[in-house]
């Protein structure tokens, strides 16, 4: 990332400290659950999607089942174009993809995105095994940003759900926070209480920026609001979208969260979008 | 390499590299603090340098790798944009003990730089990927240390 994820947590305000086209450092999307991880890479997929830059590589072990998010920007078959799926299914099928990633014709991504790195460490515990995941992960999205040159550089994002509170922590954590100098947290929040799914995301880039944080709720009906914690302003109500946050392009309508009550506008249907109807 | 070494290891490595660049030779002093913050590793790192071990592979794409000739014989792998290094000590002192900034490979990455004394060698883009993929860690360079690469070799 970082900094599509921020502009998705940003919603509809400036992206920030980070100069035009830069990336900002590797992210580490961690916490639970995985679907609301899920959402968020897809978001920050469709947000780099639109900048005009690169494609977006996005990296999954399995074809997602139902487009993750909802949105105008979902339905927009020119971004889900530039959004290239490709699903992996173990650890030397990924190792193979980011080490020939130089051999694969076509424009360099400006965004690479994994989601689901634990199912992959799974399968192998060995700090050597993880360490490389990481580091070629790394060097595949340094080569992207030299291909890109002056245009920019491609960010990257991997999501690595953690086991619950008391669980202990997920395997390899501390060598992957090596790897990735920023962090951006996911958990439960208190206000999320009864029907409503309210999870608080801390972002952590290093050591010179400091945390802020997103209130990021998912609603009954299959949306997704951000606003800025601690709420701004007027006291936004976590459940609605703050117009003095500045997030009224905030609200995504998230629908791999809310079950399957809210159908699918048969957007995805193929795996790449490529043939999507609106 | 874009990965972060800490602030003290950077100055050093670019007053080395200013004296280098003048022509002059890198000041004892430099060396000692090599060796203060590095250990033994500094020692064997420099040796690898001056047997001019560190070589940069690249390929028409424009990705590059490292592969340094240990002092056993065994080449390694070291990531041109992070910290890694396919080497047991890089597992075991800084992955796992954590009690080592990089092994000697990476370090001598580093020095080969600052000394200007990196092997360059151009592969394709296929042959790229197979060092990239570190399963084979053969050396790529003839037993008498040329640079010819062995296609055969994969």
């Amino acid at each position: 990332m970082a900094e599509a994820l921020r502009r998705v947590l940003n919603a509809g305000r400036a992206a920030g400290p980070g100069v035009d086209g830069a990336a900002g450092p590797p992210l580490l999307l961690l916490g639970a659950p995985r679907s609301a991880q899920t959402s968020l890479l897809f978001a920050a997929a469709l947000e780099a999607a639109g900048e005009g830059r690169g494609p977006v590589l996005f990296l999954t072990r399995r074809p997602l089942q139902s487009l993750p998010l909802n949105t105008p920007a979902a339905r927009d078959h020119w971004r889900l174009q530039k959004i290239r799926f490709q699903y992996p299914s173990s650890v030397p099928e990924l190792l193979q993809l980011l080490a020939s990633a130089h051999e694969a014709p076509g424009p360099a991504p400006s965004l690479l995105l994994l989601d689901g790195l634990e199912e992959y460490l799974a399968e192998d515990s060995g700090a050597q095994e993880a360490a490389y995941v990481a580091a070629l992960l790394l060097d595949t999205a340094a080569y992207f940003s030299g291909r890109l040159g002056a245009s920019g550089s491609c960010g990257l994002v991997v999501a690595l759900e953690t086991p619950k509170e008391g669980d202990g922590d997920a395997p390899h954590l501390t060598l992957l926070q090596r790897y990735f100098p920023a962090q951006c947290w996911l958990q439960p929040d208190a206000l999320g209480l009864g029907q409503q799914h309210c999870l608080r995301a801390s972002l952590e880039s290093g050591q010179l920026s400091p945390r802020v944080e997103w209130s990021v709720t998912f609603l009954p009906n299959g949306e997704m609001a951000v606003t800025p914690w601690p709420p701004q302003a007027s006291k936004p109500s976590p459940d609605k979208t703050s117009p003095s946050a500045g997030s009224q392009s905030s609200t995504l309508v998230c629908d791999n969260l809310s079950g399957p009550q809210f159908p699918l506008d048969s957007i995805l249907t193929s795996e790449t979008g490529a043939d999507s109807k609106t | 390499m874009a990965a972060t070494l800490p602030e003290v290891v950077e100055e050093l490595l670019s007053e080395m590299a200013a004296a280098v660049r003048d022509g002059a030779r890198i000041p004892d002093e430099h060396l000692s603090s090599l060796k203060f913050v590095f250990g033994s590793s500094a020692i064997q790192a420099l040796d690898l340098v001056d047997r001019e071990s560190v070589t940069l592979i690249s390929s028409p794409s424009g990705r590059r790798v490292y592969q340094v000739l240990g002092s056993s014989g065994k080449t390694y792998t070291c990531l041109a944009s992070c910290h890694y290094c396919s080497c047991p000590a890089f597992a075991f002192s800084v992955l796992r003990k954590g009690d080592s900034l990089l092994c000697k490979h990476l370090l001598a990455v580093y020095l080969s730089r600052v000394m200007r004394n990196c092997q360059q060698l151009s592969v394709s883009d296929k042959q790229l990927t197979d060092l990239l993929l570190m399963e084979d860690t053969r050396s790529i360079k003839d037993a008498d240390g040329t640079s010819s690469f062995k296609t055969e070799a994969y």
